[in-house]
């Protein structure tokens, strides 16, 4: 019984040590938010938060001083925005040009159901036709013909 | 027979923004293929030159934009860590010459994101500005110039209005093609 108490002890007691609790700032929270959404400018693809460039880093520090000074985030982005442009953003803004991003995604769909809905409609009018046709009862002249 | 043409006419009506948008689209994706990926627009070309108050490189005191009244000024952000700096430089130290002989323009430097001991040494090596560098260890002046690679180069008008950044090593052409914005003959 021991042995079993001192196996599971030393399975578990690890885990508990990352269990405890970890205290941050309160406004640590709000900078990992706002650095998620700025684009490190050196790789480009990631974000400040993300990025291991020393430039991104400081860009972080100085997110970090604006956020303890109690910039809103408006005022933040507006800040790096000045600097480096709406390009320092990673969602491309909604406003001006950057609308016309965002509604890509929905002209692609609406062009979808249009050619969609152009070939249904197409089929059922040859298929109406088609049985049109079929149900034109025979007239007396072509039963004739056709001998019955 | 008029079904019939009312018919093809509602078919063309679908077909037009269809068509519209299979055309436009590639020619968009087209148009940005043949852009430079690695290009970050510059948001402070336009704008006044953002204020700094710099602990200078070599010398004692400082590097303020308040010093440089209404001359031309051109600023250049190199570090001893960067190739292509050392590839700029006996262009910068030509033009450092020049600012010093004629009184068109100004030029400074920043040293960016480097340890002073380095920076001794790359300029004992490659050759000393004839001009005054400012110290941004930490690179936050760089990023209030949106500063995002080694080196670039700031033209700045009589006015404080920053009229170009070229990121990039300094060439004639870059001269010839930046230096009349801030009016200065190439």
């Amino acid at each position: 019984m021991k042995w079993l108490m001192s196996v599971i002890t030393s399975i578990f007691l690890p885990m508990m040590v990352y269990a405890a609790n970890v205290s941050e700032a309160p406004e640590e929270a709000r900078v990992r938010d706002v650095a998620a959404m700025l684009r490190c400018p050196v790789c480009q693809s990631e974000n400040i938060l993300d990025s291991q460039a020393s430039t991104a880093k400081e860009m972080v520090v100085i997110l970090r001083e604006r956020v303890a000074e109690g910039m809103t985030d408006e005022q933040i982005f507006t800040y790096f925005k000045s600097r480096y442009g709406d390009y320092v953003l990673l969602s491309p803004p909604t406003n001006g040009v950057g609308r016309v991003i965002w509604l890509i995604p929905f002209w692609l769909i609406a062009i979808g159901l249009m050619v969609f809905g152009w070939t249904m409609r197409r089929t059922g009018e040859q298929e109406s036709k088609t049985r049109s046709r079929a149900a034109t009862p025979l007239t007396e002249s072509s039963l004739k013909e056709l001998d019955l | 027979m008029s079904d019939m043409s009312s018919v093809r006419k509602s078919g063309l009506k679908w077909k037009v923004p269809i068509l519209v948008a299979l055309v436009a689209l590639p020619v968009l994706l087209g148009i940005g293929l043949t852009r430079d990926p690695s290009h970050v627009p510059s948001a402070l070309v336009g704008q006044k030159v953002p204020e700094f108050n710099l602990n200078l490189l070599e010398q004692s005191g400082a590097l303020t934009n308040s010093e440089f009244g209404d001359t031309p000024l051109i600023i250049n952000f190199w570090a001893s860590w960067c190739a292509t700096c050392r590839q700029e430089h006996p262009k910068l130290v030509e033009l450092g010459i020049r600012s010093e002989l004629q009184d068109e323009f100004e030029i400074v430097g920043v040293n960016y994101r480097d340890s002073r001991d380095r920076a001794q040494r790359f300029l004992d090596r490659e050759g000393h500005f004839g001009y005054r560098s400012g110290f941004d260890e930490r690179g936050r002046l760089g990023i209030d110039f949106g500063v995002y690679g080694m080196p670039e180069t700031f033209f700045v008008d009589r006015d404080g209005v920053i009229q170009a950044r070229h990121a990039g090593p300094v060439t004639d052409a870059v001269l010839a093609k930046y230096l009349p914005l801030i009016g200065v003959t190439p």
